[in-house]
């Protein structure tokens, strides 16, 4: 039984991800773990109107039914918890990172903000990109050293100890892209501000 | 060997052997050093058959790769031993000069094994290691010892125990810097124990970093975050650590009158502003920490260091009193004699419920303030009831026949959160390792302050992942070594980036976190090895059945279902035993053949 709590945070996290553009309709999902459980969102349920029948409770290791109506990318939500300390995992499709993502290996901010929270987010590539081991084993494997990280073509997964946190950097990271888009789009001679900033390369 | 000196100190107190041996660097990069070290070490040297004042018993004092490399609040190291207070695997941990000087003397840790004939003290220096006679010094105080050997925090500093120490007070602590404590569960008394009242060490080597340039870049970040956390930048160095008085109590969370209430309507009169605005001199900080929350004071009596939070509780909320004054001199007593502060004011306040309801012929009332001084006093000279008292609260409620009255986990006195209102705090208390503490991980962040980001502290469900998480989070400070004040502000990813760049062993965030789980279950079969079990991770009855009050009334701890939640979350089984997947994946399998 989830605590109402708990839905009520997926609740939020859910509808602020849908009205600031980071999925569409039914697109992306969430969850966190409690200890050897994973709470995630229903395949095909609308992050923006959750439902407390929405959030699927199921194993961290072990399959029960759970399975059978947990989002499909719940592969992918347990293998970064087997691999990192998160207690939350929100995966988005921010427009604006994928479209960064398909021209270039790693996302550098521009922005006072994003350097200092993020610093730098890096951009993997698998063959099949959705609900595979193979892209679950990426993404986790970058998530050891990095709070975000992009799927080329594909949207972004973030971790956090709670789903705000996972969603900061997530709102953070398209707010990052939309400076560079505009600073790139204006076209003018960037006066660089931050002291060390190429060492964002090597974060 | 970058980061990591490479060398173990051994010292037999006994023979007057000294030798120097290589640090096992499988070990190392496995435990890294300060406490996980220590906890590594000890599990080879004392076993459940070695009494913690045994000469066999062994002080463990370690840096970790961290110390002294100039990273912020790179001052610190810990002492491991067997504690006298709980039978536990403890560490204690201390800031101010002293670690960072041990380890530019050459070293990562020092044992010191069997007992001298005599007292002595020892003398680290790069050009070698003697020990010297310290008849002269036994029975002086900690700062008339300091001042004897010449303390001076840029060149030479000095570790060593006051008479509460020598007295075998079994919450007695090591002191160094004067001021500086590693306190909790009485590291001092097995100093004591071993006729050792002080170390000295002089050093001038400075760390080798694998990757300096990525490592300063590491620390120019990081500073970045202490600078905007305002808890680092401002509520710190204005208020100091007990700036967080005012905001427990109004959650109704201030354990007061031995936790009977969880509001205390004086508190206003012990909060850091009133320190602040009444006795603060000026705050002070250790050696490369630029948050400077300690607290230079003066009374009419004098001038010394404190009261933090916990002190300013112990003596303050838990013993019903708001006399600041009372409460800042008791605090310089403590720092003189050599005794942790939180044992002793719980203590105190334990020993004022047994008079109150009758089982203890004493004076001590709640609210006497005027018998506070006197009673530390007599604590650390074993005088009187004071000698009872200096048997800590678990062993004196006993006594009287009500047990239940000591505010203890694993017999070590919980500090200044009541758990009924902050549950996970709760169930940090009850699984802590070395006994009931805030320091093996601390629910304040998540449950109160909202760093980094506030969850419902009435919550039950779930909150096993965030104590987990702190958990390992606390192993893994205590072990590069760092301070938990840093953490506040630092998140774990930059520590991770400043040891890989310092070292130049690969350390993503994910694993070092996971180098804490290892520590964490490593102690836990120690202690499952000196015959603690599942019922030892429990809290005191009046948490789980007596309502709480103020801000957080009518709640009690949930323990039972987090407990359950947590050993799952764990990979323990229903014991609290870990299980033989998880000690594989954690790499402790072959050494918890003896345990499991």
């Amino acid at each position: 039984m989830v605590d109402e709590r708990v839905y009520e945070m997926f609740r939020e996290i859910g509808r602020d991800m849908y009205v600031h553009n980071l999925v569409s309709s039914h697109g992306g999902n969430i969850s966190v773990r409690f200890g050897d459980r994973i709470i995630i969102k229903r395949r095909g349920a609308m992050l923006g109107r959750l439902k407390p029948h929405d959030l699927i409770e199921t194993g961290l290791e072990k399959n029960d039914s759970g399975v059978a109506l947990a989002s499909t990318e719940l592969i992918v939500h347990r293998a970064i918890y087997k691999a990192t300390p998160a207690l939350a995992v929100v995966h988005a499709h921010p427009r604006r990172a994928i479209s960064l993502s398909l021209s270039r290996d790693e996302i550098i901010p521009i922005d006072n903000e994003g350097s200092y929270l993020l610093k730098k987010i890096p951009v993997v590539e698998v063959e099949f990109a959705s609900g595979t081991p193979q892209m679950a084993n990426a993404i986790a494997d970058g998530l050891r050293t990095y709070k975000i990280v992009m799927m080329r073509g594909h949207g972004s997964f973030a971790t956090g100890q709670t789903l705000d946190e996972a969603f900061q950097w997530t709102d953070a990271l398209e707010e990052v892209c939309e400076i560079i888009m505009y600073a790139h789009a204006m076209n003018e001679q960037m006066i660089e501000y931050r002291k060390h900033s190429d060492s964002y390369k090597n974060w | 060997m970058k980061g990591w000196m490479g060398k173990v100190l051994n010292v037999d107190l006994g023979s007057g052997a000294i030798t120097t041996t290589p640090l096992d660097m499988d070990m190392a990069t496995q435990f890294i050093g300060g406490r996980g070290l220590g906890a590594r070490l000890l599990w080879d040297l004392v076993g459940p058959e070695v009494e913690p004042f045994s000469p066999d018993n062994v002080l463990i004092f370690a840096a970790g790769p961290l110390t002294a490399t100039g990273y912020q609040t790179s001052n610190r190291f810990s002492v491991s031993t067997k504690s006298p207070l709980t039978g536990t695997v403890l560490d204690a941990n201390s800031g101010g000069w002293w670690g960072m000087h041990f380890k530019r003397a050459g070293y990562d840790a020092m044992i010191v094994r069997g007992r001298a004939e005599k007292p002595v003290y020892i003398e680290i220096k790069e050009d070698g290691v003697t020990i010297h006679d310290a008849t002269h010094l036994w029975g002086r105080t900690v700062s008339e010892t300091s001042e004897a050997l010449g303390q001076n925090k840029n060149k030479r500093s000095v570790l060593c125990i006051g008479p509460a120490g020598e007295n075998r007070v079994l919450f007695a602590a090591i002191m160094n810097d004067a001021t500086r404590a590693a306190a909790r569960g009485g590291p001092g008394a097995v100093m004591g124990s071993k006729n050792l009242k002080a170390i000295v060490v002089e050093g001038k080597t400075r760390v080798e970093m694998d990757d300096k340039e990525r490592f300063r870049f590491v620390q120019y970040e990081s500073t970045k975050m202490l600078k905007a956390n305002p808890v680092t930048s401002q509520a710190f160095p204005e208020f100091g650590t007990s700036v967080v008085m005012n905001i427990i109590n109004a959650i109704g969370a201030l354990p007061t009158r031995n936790f009977q209430q969880s509001y205390f309507e004086h508190a206003d009169d012990i909060s850091g502003e009133t320190i602040t605005e009444d006795i603060l001199i000026k705050n002070t900080a250790c050696w490369a920490c630029p948050i400077a929350c300690t607290r230079l004071t003066k009374t009419s009596k004098g001038e010394g260091e404190g009261p933090e939070y916990e002190s300013a509780w112990s003596f303050g909320a838990a013993c019903g009193i708001h006399d600041l004054e009372a409460i800042t001199n008791t605090n310089y007593i403590c720092n003189d004699l050599g005794m942790d502060t939180i044992s002793a004011g719980s203590t105190i306040a334990c020993a004022m419920e047994l008079t109150e309801r009758g089982l203890l012929d004493s004076d001590l009332r709640f609210g006497r303030a005027d018998l506070l001084e006197q009673t530390v006093e007599d604590i650390g000279y074993r005088r009187g009831l004071g000698d009872e008292l200096a048997e800590g609260s678990a062993r004196l409620a006993a006594k009287y026949g009500a047990p239940e009255l000591s505010m203890s986990v694993k017999k070590l006195e919980m500090p200044a959160y009541d758990p009924r209102g902050m549950q996970g705090q709760g169930l940090l208390f009850a699984t802590s390792n070395r006994g009931g503490c805030h320091m093996r991980g601390n629910m304040l962040g998540s449950e109160v302050l909202g760093l980094p980001k506030l969850i419902d502290r009435l919550q039950v469900q779930g909150k096993a992942g965030y104590v987990i998480l702190h958990q390992h989070s606390a192993a893994v400070l205590d072990s590069i070594v760092a301070c938990k004040f840093a953490n506040i502000a630092i998140a774990e990813e930059y520590f991770a980036r400043a040891l890989t760049a310092l070292t130049g062993v690969s350390y993503p965030t994910g694993d070092l976190i996971k180098a804490g789980e290892r520590i964490w279950n490593l102690e836990r079969l120690y202690n499952l090895r000196e015959g603690f079990t599942r019922d030892d991770d429990n809290l005191p009855p009046r948490l789980l059945n007596e309502p709480a009050t103020g801000g957080s009334e009518g709640q009690v701890s949930h323990l039972g279902p987090m407990l359950e939640e947590y050993y799952r979350a764990r990979g323990w089984d229903a014991n609290g035993v870990p299980k033989r997947a998880k000690l594989e994946d954690l790499g402790l399998a072959e050494l918890a053949l003896e345990v499991v």
